[in-house]
């Protein structure tokens, strides 16, 4: 099994059990020493309960880990830690109110009698920063950085921690396109002073930028280590979905009908009340058309879409929805006007992850007739409306609908969300970001939902951050920033190029002259 | 699965212990004399500490088993309860401290006649109405606190204070005993020190209530405004408004009941009860001298011939310390004195005089003249 | 395909899976840090005094048996203080205020117990419900700041349990109807205001038992079975999704306060109109500036019972049963002292039952998982076997 060749890591037959589902089945991943090496599957694959187990977050049922030939035991994140392995997470385990410099060196801090060091510590975060090209300002809150900043912070942890092997988990999910290209060339970098690298990531783009061999996981099993150079984009994603996919998203002209949300110079103040983040703002979308909201994050899309769904507060302008006017309706409200929300971050607003699967399936139902009688949940009729929706919309989990919400897949879990909006009787379909972490079978699967509701004569208002997604998927294009629509574009008639002049504030249609609040 | 082993021992245990427990009865290791506790602890510093105290010494002299009870709740029924346990656990004698266990000693009395219970600073009743109902098994301790009283007054004035004051609770017999013997004893060592009509002034006030609160402490701030030396704080929490307001004014007040030294600096004595001494002489007339009868069936005031009043003259958890040492001029010596003329009788101080007023509160006519006084000019603010 | 497989094992009776169910686990974690405290309680009594430490834990034990009726008088105020946290606890708000709620509830049922004149029969009946506004009242003020303000409502909740105690004192000072100043206690109740006794000599309990266990059972339908409820636990996992959702928070929040609130205020009218085992008497309360701790006892009873309302239930006689049981330790010669450290320790250890849920569990889980597996696997074979 083992060949001639020198491997730094080897997780050998692992195999990792959960109640209701085998996580990793008798998989075996093998890492040479400064190759970068992709680790790609759809949600729920099982990469992540590999990392895990390899950063002693879990203890594998079966199988053994090697590192430099030697059989060691993993218990927790500090063993690891010993053997030279470190992670950067999806979810940034970082200390938001402390600098950037007590982040990197909390838990290992150098120390002159009893106090902390920090000139040392200063020193070699520089030094390190400086050498591998990562800019950070090491007196910053954490708190006050952009994602791309606190990612190098997660970096230069494991390098202050003098890791050789870093794992990386998911890491362009939350970067601009510029920061991606930055972040994959640092990667080039580690490998070539001799750092091992795991990459986990379903963007075959960039594993066919940057990786030398990729292992590719299904449904917990291992499909197979293939050679990045002998292979193909297509050959991968057929590896990891199992079938053809399709980027191409398939369909017919729009055909817009009548105006269904109207948005007329809005203004929305930021948080701190002194500064308007949306700026007289005026669109419509029509019944039966895409309208994307295409920008860099942090331009005000969230305000935004706060304040078409009444999440958040308008201070001026008018929103009307089929000629309704509901600037300062309620959720409620609004939802029974007929607004459907794919919201931006399904933990935080789309699910209740401790409820069962069902019970989210009627997050915005539970109070109609069909659901209840004179306050009491008619859990037959849930039930029924539940299982529907899982078989019509391939909702997966391990008990079906009172699987605990928590523990299914984030590509099942964006499902039913996805099921249950669509489903929601609804006129204008608010679409945020809804393809943000899932593989290509799942992204093709919610594009062909949004397409379908178009079809179906629902208004489409999708914000998107990635622009393959913007032009695949919209039939017309705004570009906010800074709080403002800068420009409107037929994806036909422009090119990503173009759009990112637009989005950087390099251009902009200045065809109403306006005085900003400032 | 540790979960189950840990379920299947705890199932065992019980099992164990339900097993232990229908194999025999229990073998009691109870005690013979038992204290229930009122609402406070054993280390109240008030009665349950005082009474707590005599039954250690004696017991423990003559090697009787001793324990206290702390009633699971504030109530007759809780009280009677922890009685009812006391006596499960082999109880002959039952102390109980304070008016609270009046009703639950009643009902005890009836349900256990072969029981001694020895109610202090109280007399058995029933829960409806205040007629008192005394058993043979029942000893009702009440207090001399006119003779407390009147060692506080003389001390006061013998340590060289002429400006007092009296802040009495309400107008109930315990409260004016204690104040009409406070001017009796002031009145006195006047005579003694050989001191003009009138010299001493005396503010007597009844504050209406055992509280502390904003209005007694201001109460006591302008009578120690107006010059008063030291207050006779004699009422429950009146006390603490007192002692605060003393604090503040850098002027000095006496305790009631038990030693209150420990509560505030501005303590210089307290007029107690000798809860230790009474609790000790009727255990005696139990276990010593069979005289039992002596106590019980009946109310028995206990005063300077029994040890059943005193100022204090031992500093708690300290043998060396000199509990006289807050006063500047008296002396363990004078007090000694004068305590023996209450022993002997050569004085004899007025427990009651005639009040017409309904609220209990006396003219400064009715108690200048019932009291016969003559070197003080007492005020009274009602 | 797997999914199935193991969807259609759940139609059998398997007891691999019944290991698995929260539920299950749940109870288990209860029952475990039961264990722990009672062993660590056992500890304190064999250093405390060897001699008699095993008659004294079989007292613990079993001695709540032979004072059962007390058992369910003392658990009742503290049964509803521990519904009066968990309610709250389902919707993610830490209601610490529950002792003044509790005696702010029992104020207003001594007030209509003492002033108000009704016929007996509906006096009883009136004060408690006074009691209930009471407690409403007292569980508003925090819910309000919280909705409104955004005061968390912890600061306010033990802010109140202050105000509430202090004004209750003093109100009941300055009443000479309900003080008895040189007793520094509340007068006796009128036997039309004290609810009906079960009738158990030597013992005050009485209906309210039955109303409390009736409340918690309701209470258990209104959150499991009820849009209200399914409202204020998606509010209590998460606050985002139930605006997401339209869900009305701020009022759910003062709703569900006020209804904590109430549970609190049943508490202090349930203890304060008992009524009294000597004929004639009554419960009384001492306005001493002493914050009632049935509302504290109240949290662990919440904490054991893992915020269920059956749960609770059960950890309030569970509780009440221990302590009564300590009680009769003095009768083996343990001290008052001992026995509250004691009894303090199993309440506590045992309030960690949520802690022990996932700490302990997590840990066991890592340790034993392929044991368990195979424990589960070899259950699993010998029922199909049995089959």
């Amino acid at each position: 099994m083992v060949k001639v060749e020198k491997y730094i890591v080897e997780m050998l037959n692992i195999t990792k059990r959960f109640p209701g589902i085998i996580a990793n089945d008798n998989i075996t991943l093998q890492l040479k020493k400064g190759e970068i090496h992709a680790l790609l599957g759809e949600n729920g694959a099982g990469k992540s309960t590999l990392m895990s187990i390899l950063f002693g977050l879990y203890q594998p049922d079966e199988g053994e880990i090697r590192i430099n030939g030697k059989k060691v035991d993993i218990r927790n994140p500090n063993d690891a830690n010993d053997l030279g392995i470190g992670m950067v997470h999806q979810h940034f385990k970082l200390v938001e109110i402390f600098t950037v410099l007590e982040n990197i060196i909390l838990g290992v801090e150098p120390s002159k009698m009893g106090f902390i060091d920090k000139k040392e510590a200063r020193e070699r975060v520089i030094d390190i920063s400086e050498r591998y090209g990562l800019k950070i300002d090491p007196d910053a809150k954490v708190e006050d950085i952009t994602v791309g900043m606190q990612q190098r912070v997660e970096i230069l942890k494991m390098l202050y921690r003098d890791n050789e092997i870093l794992i990386f988990d998911e890491p362009t999910a939350v970067l601009t396109p510029q920061e991606i290209k930055e972040l994959l060339q640092i990667m080039k970098n580690f490998a070539k002073e001799g750092k091992s690298i795991l990459f986990i990531t379903h963007k075959l783009n960039e594993i066919m930028e940057v990786a030398d061999r990729c292992t590719v996981l299904r449904k917990g099993k291992c499909i197979g280590t293939v050679d990045i150079k002998d292979t193909t984009k297509e050959e991968l994603s057929r590896m990891m979905v199992g079938r053809d996919v399709n980027f191409v998203v398939d369909k017919d002209e729009a055909k817009p009908k009548d105006v269904v949300l109207s948005v007329r110079n809005l203004y929305v103040e930021g948080e701190n009340k002194s500064v308007n983040v949306i700026k007289n703002v005026s669109f419509d979308v029509r019944a039966g058309e895409i309208v994307c909201l295409a920008g860099i994050d942090g331009n005000g899309q969230r305000e935004l879409v706060n304040a078409i769904t009444g999440l958040g507060r308008v201070s001026s302008g008018s929103i009307t929805l089929n000629g309704t006017e509901i600037t300062n309706a309620s959720v409620r409200q609004r939802s029974i006007l007929g607004i459907s929300h794919i919201p931006e971050d399904r933990h935080k607003h789309g699910l209740v992850l401790d409820y069962k699967l069902e019970q989210n399936l009627v997050l915005q139902r539970y109070w109609q007739p069909e659901f209840q009688n004179k306050g009491f949940i008619k859990f037959d009729a849930v039930r029924k409306y539940a299982e529907g929706l899982i078989e019509n919309y391939d909702i997966r989990s391990g008990q079906g609908p009172i699987t605990i919400t928590r523990s299914m897949s984030g590509g099942n879990q964006q499902k039913a969300i996805i099921a249950r909006e669509i489903d929601k009787d609804h006129k204008l379909l608010v679409a945020v970001q809804p393809t943000r972490g899932l593989d290509v079978g799942a992204i093709e699967y919610v594009h062909k939902r949004l397409v379908e509701s178009r079809d179906a004569g629902k208004a489409v208002f999708l914000v998107s951050l990635e622009l393959d997604e913007v032009m695949n998927v919209s039939d017309r294009i705004l570009v906010i920033y800074e709080g403002e629509i800068v420009g409107e574009f037929d994806p036909k008639k422009t090119t990503v190029q173009e759009l990112g002049l637009y989005m950087s504030g390099a251009k902009r249609n200045t065809t109403k002259e306006k005085e900003d609040g400032e | 699965m540790k979960r189950v082993l840990a379920l299947a021992l705890a199932i065992m245990l019980v099992a164990a212990s339900l097993t232990g427990c229908s194999s025999g009865g229990e073998e009691s290791t109870g005690a013979e004399i038992a204290l229930i506790t009122d609402k406070g602890n054993i280390d109240d510093k008030s009665f349950n500490q005082g009474s707590w105290e005599g039954v250690v010494e004696f017991a423990e002299r003559e090697g009787i088993s001793h324990t206290y009870i702390k009633p699971e709740d504030v109530s007759d029924a809780y009280y009677l309860q922890a009685i009812d346990l006391a006596v499960e656990g082999g109880a002959k004698v039952i102390v109980t401290p304070g008016f609270l266990f009046e009703v639950a000693v009643h009902e005890a009395q009836y349900k256990y006649p072969d029981v001694k219970f020895i109610l202090l600073d109280g007399t058995p009743h029933p829960a409806d109405s205040f007629e008192p109902d005394i058993q043979e098994n029942v000893a009702s301790i009440l207090y001399a606190e006119e003779e407390s009283g009147y060692l506080a007054g003389y001390a006061a004035v013998m340590d060289g204070m002429r400006n007092l004051g009296f802040m009495g609770g309400m107008a109930v017999p315990a409260v004016q005993a204690f104040g009409y013997g406070f001017l009796q004893g002031a009145e006195d060592a006047a005579e003694e020190l050989g001191l003009p009509d009138g010299s001493i002034n005396v503010i007597y006030h009844y504050t209406g209530d055992f509280d502390e609160n904003d209005t007694n402490k201001a109460t006591a701030r302008t009578m120690y405004q107006e010059g008063v030396e030291v207050i006779f704080a004699c009422g429950g929490s009146v006390g603490k408004s007192v002692m605060s307001a003393a604090a503040e004014a850098g002027a000095k007040v006496i305790g009631v009941d038990v030693d209150q030294r420990y509560d505030s600096e501005t303590v210089i004595t307290s007029a107690t009860k000798g809860l230790s001494a009474s609790v000790i002489q009727v255990l005696e007339s139990i276990y010593k001298t069979d005289s039992w009868d002596q106590y019980g069936g009946k109310v028995t005031y206990f005063n300077a011939e029994n040890d059943g009043v005193a100022l204090p003259t031992e500093v708690i958890g300290d043998p060396d310390a000199d509990a006289f040492d807050r006063f500047e001029n008296f002396t363990m010596e004078q007090y000694e004195e004068v305590y023996q003329r209450l022993v002997d009788g050569t004085v004899d101080p007025i427990r009651t005089i005639e009040v017409s007023d309904p609220t209990g509160y006396a003219t400064v006519e009715e108690i200048t003249t019932a009291l016969n006084l003559t070197k003080l000019n007492v005020t009274t603010r009602y | 395909m797997e999914n199935r497989g193991n969807l259609n094992n759940k139609n059998k009776f398997n007891l691999g899976n019944i290991f698995k169910t929260s539920g299950f686990s749940t109870l288990m974690a209860a029952l475990m840090a039961i264990f722990l405290g009672l062993i660590f309680g056992f500890i304190i009594m064999l250093i405390a005094k060897p001699s008699s430490a095993l008659a004294g834990f079989r007292y613990i034990l079993l001695g709540g048996f032979r004072r059962i009726w007390d058992v369910f008088y003392f658990a009742t105020p503290i049964l509803m203080t521990g519904l009066a946290v968990g309610f709250a606890f389902k919707m993610g708000l830490f209601n610490i205020g529950a002792s003044g709620q509790y005696t702010m509830g029992m104020y207003f049922a001594l007030y209509v117990g003492f002033m108000w004149d009704l016929p007996p029969g509906i006096h009883w009946i009136v004060a408690i419900l006074a009691g209930l506004v009471g407690g409403i009242i007292w569980g508003f003020f925090p819910g309000f700041f919280k909705a409104f303000l955004n005061v968390n409502e912890v600061i306010t909740s033990i802010m109140f349990n202050y105000i509430g105690m202090f004004l209750v004192d003093m109100w009941i000072q300055n009443n000479s109807t309900m003080y008895i100043p040189n007793m520094a206690r509340t007068a006796y109740l009128p036997k039309s205001a004290q609810i009906p006794s079960l009738g158990i000599p030597g013992s005050n309990v009485n209906f309210s038992i039955i109303f409390a266990i009736v409340i918690g059972i309701i209470l258990y339908i209104v959150l499991e079975k009820t849009i209200f409820g399914y409202e204020l636990k998606a509010t209590g996992f998460n606050k985002h999704a139930s605006e997401y959702a339209g869900m009305k928070g701020k009022r759910n929040i003062i709703l569900t306060m006020m209804i904590a609130g109430g549970l609190a205020g049943l508490g202090g009218a349930f203890a304060i109109l008992a009524p009294s085992a000597i004929a004639g008497s009554s419960v009384t309360y001492e306005p001493v500036n002493i914050i009632a701790p049935n509302g504290f006892t109240g949290i662990a009873v919440a904490l054991l019972g893992n915020s269920h309302p059956l749960g609770i239930i059960l950890s309030a006689i569970f509780i009440s049963h221990i302590q009564r049981g300590g009680t009769l330790t003095s009768l083996v010669g343990f001290k008052p002292e001992i026995i509250d450290v004691v009894i303090a320790v199993i309440i506590y250890f045992s309030a960690f039952s949520m802690i022990m849920n996932t700490a302990l569990g997590n840990f066991l889980k890592r340790k034993f998982r392929v044991k368990k597996h195979k424990l589960a696997e070899s259950i699993d074979n010998n029922t199909k076997e049995k089959d």
